[in-house]
């Protein structure tokens, strides 16, 4: 055996078998895990930890999507067929789930194949061990003839990982024999392949009743059938979704987030204080103001919201660690399967509650064009992790802390979705389509609260980078454009209408009269939100010269939030609507671009931002003119050109609609 | 001179963002400062099989 200095092993099995959660315990990289399966669509590179690396050989973990089997079916599928296909690892190793032996095995005999050692990870053994199902590990090995390694990923010790490890480099550079050959088989030949895989799953079935003695039946009902029974229900499933969100919000804006940024927000307010003093009263007021409120004020405005996303993406991580979410997208594919898309389409919304980008990314997964690109327009709807401190803000200043507020955001998101979706399936004419989606439901586990912690730092490091960084630039270049006049001088207290921020917004206000925000201040926040939505927290705290939004002496979200809401200029109907328009017209430009590169056609994109801004626009009109309607008993200001600029971009879209209904009926007719 | 210290103190925080962002775009960094919001040079990107 000649032994390499360096040898690269892949990572591969079933989708949800623990293979991201083995590869940052190997490599002690921190990459998105998920309780379900389709989180990994990359692959992702990392050197195994010098603790569990005995050896003298250095080793690179790939970690590679999950896939059920070498002929792929999806893009993700593609990837990992094509890595242990062409870029030779040196060793694999292939993660089994040992509560479904059966199933993963079908992978592994076509692993073994491929003449590139072996080694299986036979992977959530503490859970079998729970169910009582004993696995013969030494005779699997001899079956297969590749070793065979116990392993716990979500354990910190004896968790097989270091056997594992030193288990690789002995391998390495040994010829794999496989237990199943089916070179003589013609891979064009549908038929043989058919057959081939046949007897495949039976040589499976053959070593799993060796190897595997199980106490609870599958095919038994268990306590996890009872709990999906409840949980999944088609009508209890939405009002049970509806409270966990209630309590996730109520615990993360109104209760433990607010109270964890009392302490936060005094910190920025010391620093605040500290810079103030030690600059005096000798430097120039323009310079002083730009680096206190333009800066420090700026960005301690968006970064005082800290404390509350880390609680609410601790809370949701352990959701989603527990199996819940996985629940949350079987209740969805009811409407989402009526409207066109596919209930694949659940994970990247899900995944977009975080940050809209990867949520976008993860479209991929699905492999029907119009689904996967109408997943991608629709996607940024949900509200991300950016847009939770406008929504704090707003929440705080004009609804006491009310958690129904970013409830409502985010059923509001999933309505607007499943209306966009109807929309989308009627306009490419594809109203008679039908998808049907199967997902593996992963087993109910006690979330763990170190998981939930690491995800929650690395979102929380996330929102500190951008805030020193894009949110700072953006505070600073905001602060200066309201400080200076196109002839570069500062303009005087109480003009700063005549500022060059001014002057560019107020036309961009002009159209926003009829949403009920039509001061150039908000309009400018709004502006600046698609760098980043966080950004509108920021500007409204310079433009406004509101140096933090949560109070250090009450322990209130919102300092003096009636004062802050008088400066503001808005009725709690036209805030309602200014946050809506903020969350529902398109996301960020890092997202948008995330939707082209998914998308792959420009009418697509541009249809995309199109309905996005139209979306928005109506969506926050309705609420200003019939929420003012319902509260004073007029009508807005700006109503008729409003209403006539909502009528032509709904008329366009039923003429759309009508032109894609010809299109269904001529298919309709083509086909039979 | 307090004058020159507090534009000398701008300058190196607006410097320090700039070279932040400019060194993560370098990286192939889509969205600075998203969680898992990028593509750095561990991952491959390769979305082009659809």
């Amino acid at each position: 055996m000649s032994m390499k200095e360096q040898i690269k092993v892949a990572l591969t099995g079933n989708p949800n078998s623990g293979k991201t959660t083995l590869f940052n315990a190997i490599t002690g990289r921190i990459e998105q895990v998920g309780n379900w399966a389709g989180v990994t669509i990359e692959k992702k590179e990392g050197d195994i930890k010098k603790g569990l690396n005995k050896s003298n050989v250095q080793i690179t973990a790939v970690d590679l999507p999950g896939a059920y089997s070498m002929s792929p079916f999806t893009s993700e599928e593609s990837i990992t067929s094509g890595f242990v296909r062409n870029e030779n690892p040196d060793v694999i190793i292939n993660i089994v789930d040992s509560t479904n032996l059966s199933r993963s095995l079908f992978f592994t005999t076509q692993l073994l194949e491929l003449e590139i050692p072996v080694v299986v990870a036979l992977n959530k053994c503490d859970l079998s061990k729970k169910k009582a199902t004993n696995i013969d590990v030494d005779s699997l090995s001899k079956l297969l003839g590749c070793p065979v390694v116990e392993t716990v990923s979500t354990k910190g010790n004896n968790n097989g990982l270091e056997d594992l490890i030193s288990t690789v480099v002995e391998v390495t550079g040994k010829t794999q024999t496989a237990p199943f050959d089916s070179k003589g088989v013609n891979m064009a030949d549908q038929k043989s392949v058919e057959a081939s895989d046949k007897k495949r799953y039976e040589f499976v079935k053959e070593i799993v009743s060796k190897v595997e003695e199980r106490k609870v039946i599958s095919s038994k009902q268990t306590k996890q059938d009872a709990v999906d029974r409840v949980l999944a229900h088609k009508w209890l499933g939405i009002p049970i979704f509806a409270l966990v969100m209630w309590v996730v919000f109520s615990i993360s804006q109104a209760h433990l987030g607010p109270l964890l940024a009392d302490t936060f927000v005094g910190w920025i307010d010391s620093f605040y204080a500290w810079v103030e003093g030690s600059l005096g009263d000798g430097v120039s007021p323009v310079l002083s103001s730009i680096l206190l409120d333009g800066i420090i004020g700026g960005v301690g405005a968006v970064v005082g919201f800290l404390p509350l996303i880390m609680v609410l993406f601790f809370l949701l991580a352990l959701l989603e660690d527990c199996g819940y979410m996985a629940r949350v997208a079987v209740v969805m594919d009811r409407f989402f399967k009526k409207v066109g898309l596919s209930g694949k389409s659940i994970i990247p919304m899900i995944v977009g509650i975080g940050c809209s980008i990867p949520g976008v990314m993860s479209t991929r997964t699905i492999k029907n064009e119009r689904q996967r690109r109408t997943t991608a327009m629709l996607t940024p709807f949900m509200p991300c992790g950016a847009k939770l401190p406008v929504i704090a803000l707003f929440a705080g200043v004009f609804f006491n802390d009310a958690a129904w507020v970013g409830v409502t955001m985010y059923f509001v998101g999933i309505a607007i979705i499943i209306l966009g979706a109807l929309l989308v399936v009627r306009i490419t004419g594809e109203k008679n389509a039908r998808s049907f989606f199967i997902m593996e439901l992963p087993e109910y586990r006690f979330p763990s609260i170190k998981r939930a912690a690491v995800s929650m730092l690395s979102r929380g490091k996330a929102f500190i980078i951008k805030a020193g960084t894009i949110i700072l630039l953006c505070n600073a270049a905001v602060h200066i454009m309201q400080t200076f006049n196109w002839q570069f001088q500062a303009v005087a207290e109480g003009a700063e209408n005549t500022s060059i921020l001014a002057s560019m917004a107020s036309p961009f206000a002009i159209i926003l009269v009829p949403l009920g925000f039509g001061a150039w201040q908000l309009a400018a926040a709004a502006i600046t939100g698609f760098i980043a939505k966080e950004n509108v927290v920021g500007t409204l705290a310079v433009v406004y010269g509101i140096t933090n939004f949560i109070d250090t002496e009450e322990l209130a979200l919102v300092s003096g939030s009636a004062d802050v809401a008088q400066i503001m200029g808005l009725t709690s109907v036209a805030a309602l609507a200014y946050l809506m328009f903020n969350l529902f017209t398109p996301p960020c430009f890092a997202a948008i671009g995330a939707m082209n590169s998914e998308m792959e056609n420009k009418k697509w994109l541009w249809g995309g931002i199109a309905f996005q801004f139209g979306m928005g626009y109506v969506v926050a009109f309705m609420t200003y003119q019939i929420g003012t309607m319902i509260t004073t008993g007029a009508l807005g200001s700006g109503f008729i050109p409003g209403l006539v600029a909502v009528a032509l971009m709904i008329g366009y879209v039923v003429y759309l609609v009508r032109k894609g209904d010809e299109v269904a009926k001529r298919k309709v007719a083509l086909s039979s | 001179m307090s004058d020159i210290i507090v534009i000398l103190v701008i300058l190196a925080i607006v410097s320090a963002s700039i070279t932040k962002i400019v060194i993560e775009k370098k990286k192939g960094t889509k969205c600075i400062g998203c969680p898992a919001g990028g593509t750095s040079k561990n991952t491959c990107g390769c979305n082009t099989h659809k």
